[in-house]
């Protein structure tokens, strides 16, 4: 019998490639299910083209198929509930700012946020790209520090609102 | 409902294929642009969007090839020309024009963003569910396309000049993009693919107008006439052939390989 836990622990080690946080942090693992050693674990794409799902993919069977009892892993990529930042845990927000990474505080763009560069905590900022290296992200510039740094995209109804800001000041 | 009777699997094959070829083929033109941009912002964008396109197509195709026992590779690049369902405009070349390119995102992603919100209201469950993932995704074309539509069109006598010029080569097509696929009466029964009031053409011409009317563009279109065939029903450009040529060049070296 494999717990629902070991299963959980182990997939807390595997980081998104593009993130540097693990996936239960970024919200991806929608549900675990396991039938006598058959586990099957369903992930939400933060963008449907996101290139890091066939390496998440490959890395979850890997990882999962190790543990002692697990017979076979599938995994399942999932369209609904759409993924979106609210699903990020406050660990992993708080590891994603770290690496000059800033998360809106909500996916609900009726909520008003306080934003602020994730180096130095200035709330004088100005987004340069509403795309990014990733999928996901946006690319920002702090004019207190003078760095530049990326924000994720809420991803949900709602981000022409937040597009349409372009320079918040506050 | 999860499932659907056999007598709609066509119609709503024809649907789905409609879609996914639209954004297959925008997607490869568009991603032309990838390196050769006129400014690097939009070189990232361009290509983002590109992205998002051929990835869209992917989880369509691979929604139409469980439903007619196929792979979505096959349907990517196996078919012959006529069996493909993209509107013409989205085959033409750009010739590397950026203006071109842009009016033709402009007509493609308004369209594409009226349809996918229409179908996240379907009745069959999974592709409302992958509909309703896909308009966010959608509306982050549609903005970005309405702000490079004002800017140009406000810009400089230059700008402001060739994205009119634009507009008036690709009006007289945008249109087949409403052409109406095979069987498509009777998923609007079924509301697999709810009917909307006002039409769709009505819809989507009267939001690009807005838009271009505040990009200073002048914009004139008319619905395609009921004996005019295009794109959906595979009467295609008459560069089509070579494009899917092109495309599929690698595929048909060897088309069970594994990628």
């Amino acid at each position: 019998m494999v717990s629902r836990d070991d299963i959980l622990s182990v997939l807390r080690t595997i980081d998104d490639p593009e993130m540097a946080i693990s996936i239960v942090d970024l919200g991806l693992v929608e549900r675990v299910q396991d039938a006598d050693g058959h586990v099957t674990i369903d992930i939400l794409p933060t963008f449907v083209g996101c290139h890091a799902l066939p390496v998440i993919e490959s890395e979850i069977r890997r990882k999962l198929a190790a543990i002692p009892g697990v017979s076979s892993v599938q995994v399942q990529i999932c369209y609904s509930p759409p993924w979106n930042v609210d699903r990020i845990t406050p660990a992993g927000r708080a590891t994603l700012r770290k690496h000059g990474i800033a998360v809106p505080e909500s996916a609900d763009p009726t909520i008003e946020t306080r934003e602020s560069c994730p180096w130095c905590g200035s709330l004088d900022i100005r987004q340069e790209s509403p795309f990014g290296p990733t999928r996901c992200r946006t690319i920002w510039y702090c004019e207190a520090c003078h760095n530049p740094f990326e924000r994720l995209k809420r991803v949900a109804l709602g981000d022409l609102m937040e597009l349409s800001l372009g320079r918040l000041r506050h | 409902m999860d499932r659907i009777s056999e007598d709609l699997k066509q119609p709503l094959v024809e649907l789905i294929l409609s879609i996914a070829d639209d954004k297959f083929i925008l997607g490869h033109r568009n991603s032309d642009w990838t390196g050769l941009a006129p400014i690097l912002e939009e070189d990232i964008a361009f290509s983002s969007l590109s992205q998002d396109e051929i990835s869209h197509a992917t989880v369509l195709y691979q929604m139409a090839a469980g439903l007619v026992e196929t792979t979505a590779d096959k349907l990517a690049y196996g078919r012959k020309p006529e069996e493909y369902r993209c509107a013409q405009i989205v085959e033409l070349s750009h010739d590397f024009d950026w203006a071109f390119s842009v009016c033709r995102d402009f007509f493609c992603d308004h369209f594409d963003y009226l349809r996918l919100s229409r179908l996240a209201r379907s009745s069959y469950t999974p592709l409302a569910q992958v509909a309703a993932r896909l308009v966010p995704e959608e509306e982050i074309h549609v903005h970005h396309i309405d702000t490079l539509m004002k800017r140009l069109g406000s810009g400089t006598k230059e700008s402001h000049d060739r994205m009119q010029n634009a507009l008036e080569r690709l009006a007289p097509v945008a249109s087949g993009l409403v052409e109406p696929t095979k069987g498509s009466e009777l998923l609007e029964k079924q509301d697999i693919y709810p009917v909307t009031n006002p039409s769709m053409f009505e819809a989507w011409s009267k939001k690009i107008r807005q838009v271009a009317d505040a990009a200073n563009l002048k914009l004139s279109l008319r619905p395609m006439r009921p004996d005019e065939i295009g794109g959906r029903r595979g009467r295609h450009s008459s560069e089509f052939a070579a494009l899917l040529d092109e495309l599929t060049e690698v595929y048909r070296l060897e088309p069970e390989a594994a990628w």
